[in-house]
């Protein structure tokens, strides 16, 4: 017995060893199939997502934004009770108006003339605070003698400088 | 005794089968283990001349004695973020609470047409509007359940949602103990608030702050002092939402009622 040859039986190695091998080679492989370009780049995640969610669309310009085409409004309203409503507020984003990189118009800007737009904010309500001004605008007209109309509030009131 | 005879021979060829296995498994475990340890680099970052990650902790400041309820901040976002129609990264609730009884609390389309006067009669005794959004919280449940790494903080603070890896399983949407995550029709994917991080990294501010007429919200760098947060943080009296969940939300708020969660 003692004089076998040491290696007889190392076919149950060398299998073991090749099933090793596979499984392993098959661990590597897969990972760089299935593993993204970036991963770990910064931590457990993609580090080319940051870069993606960096590269998204700007919208809202600013008031800044508005200013070198429409100055006369832009110092009207920078002086009024409405200097911190953003012109975005009611006219919605520049990015949907005009191309600030290459100066080009896009599209007009819709202007809404109506009630709700104002009363979005200005509708008396029980939640808001009471420092805010704010109407209820059947009897603010009443009172004044207007007519409730969908854009009553621009008979006396100028949004961009309002009283 | 053949087989204890045997079993002898065997470790006189120096090997047994115990220890053939328990050294192979070991090797099979560090090999394992050089795979997944691999491809961890150590990148510098989002650092340039234009913005620096390391330099910035971002945190977010919501005043709910301002808050007018007007949901401009809920329309800003769902434009600058093409969010779908009926999902909401931020929204805004109103809470009514009268003198005796039950509070009132609604938030109709998340506040974004804003809200019509309640005609309940009721008499109330205090009222107020809560913007909420995600809290960006620094032991978050949400990136912890991802099992997909689709989730993750940012070094500057902001948790964001990779759109190309996440797999829709929603596992995120219901760890978040805030309701600030849903899954993106779209897309199927999760999406959230990622305080405009495609604004906050190019020198302006988020959507939300931008468009607010009040001033009920503020974004600000916890690593510049001079940024107004850090006094407002430093010298105001001001609360997270569900602090007892230990979540750390990077949202905190001045003027929060018992009756918000």
């Amino acid at each position: 017995m003692t004089s076998e040859n040491p290696l007889a039986h190392s076919k149950h190695v060398f299998r073991a060893a090749l099933l090793l091998l596979i499984v392993v080679a098959t661990l590597i492989l897969g990972r760089l199939f299935f593993v993204p370009e970036t991963w770990g780049e910064y931590g457990f995640y993609r580090g080319a997502a940051v870069g993606e969610h960096r590269a998204k669309p700007v919208r809202f310009g600013g008031d800044e934004a508005c200013e070198p085409c429409h100055d006369a409004e832009y110092a009207e309203h920078a002086v009024g009770v409405h200097a911190p409503v953003r012109c975005e507020l009611c006219h919605g984003p520049v990015a949907l108006h005009a191309d600030l990189e290459e100066g080009e118009k896009l599209a007009d800007m819709p202007i809404r003339r109506s009630r709700e737009l104002c009363e979005l904010c200005h509708r008396a309500q029980a939640a808001r605070p009471t420092s805010f001004p704010q109407i209820d605008v059947r009897e603010h007209l009443l009172e004044n003698g207007g007519e409730v109309t969908p854009d009553a509030c621009f008979d006396c009131h100028d949004p961009h400088s309002p009283y | 005794m053949k087989h204890h005879h045997s079993h002898r021979d065997q470790q006189s060829d120096g090997v047994s089968r115990r220890e053939f296995l328990h050294r192979s498994s070991s090797a099979l475990a560090g090999a394992v283990a050089i795979v997944l340890i691999l491809p961890e680099g150590s990148a510098a970052g989002i650092s340039g001349a234009d913005y620096d990650w390391d330099r910035h902790t971002w945190v977010y400041v919501i005043d709910t004695t301002k808050c007018i309820g007007c949901g401009s901040c809920v329309r800003a976002c769902r434009t600058e973020n093409s969010v779908p129609e009926g999902m909401y990264r931020t929204w805004v609730e109103r809470y009514e609470i009268p003198v005796t009884g039950e509070a009132f609390v609604d938030s109709p389309d998340g506040g974004e047409h804003g809200f019509d006067p309640v005609t309940s009669g009721m008499n109330v005794g205090k009222g107020f509007f809560v913007p909420k959004m995600c809290n960006h919280c620094r032991a978050t449940p949400c990136t912890q359940v991802c099992p997909v790494g689709a989730s993750f903080t940012t070094r500057d603070g902001v948790v964001l949602v990779d759109a190309e890896h996440c797999i829709g399983c929603g596992y995120c949407v219901q760890a978040c103990p805030f309701g600030s995550r849903f899954i993106n029709p779209t897309t199927h994917t999760a999406d959230k608030c990622t305080w405009c991080y495609h604004r906050i990294t190019k020198g302006l501010t988020t959507a939300c702050v931008e468009i607010c007429p009040v001033g009920a919200r503020l974004l600000g760098n916890r690593d510049d002092p001079d940024d107004p947060v850090n006094e407002i943080l430093a010298t105001r009296r001001v609360q997270v939402l569900q602090p007892e969940l230990l979540t750390r939300p990077q949202c905190f708020y001045l003027g929060l009622d018992m009756e918000v969660r």
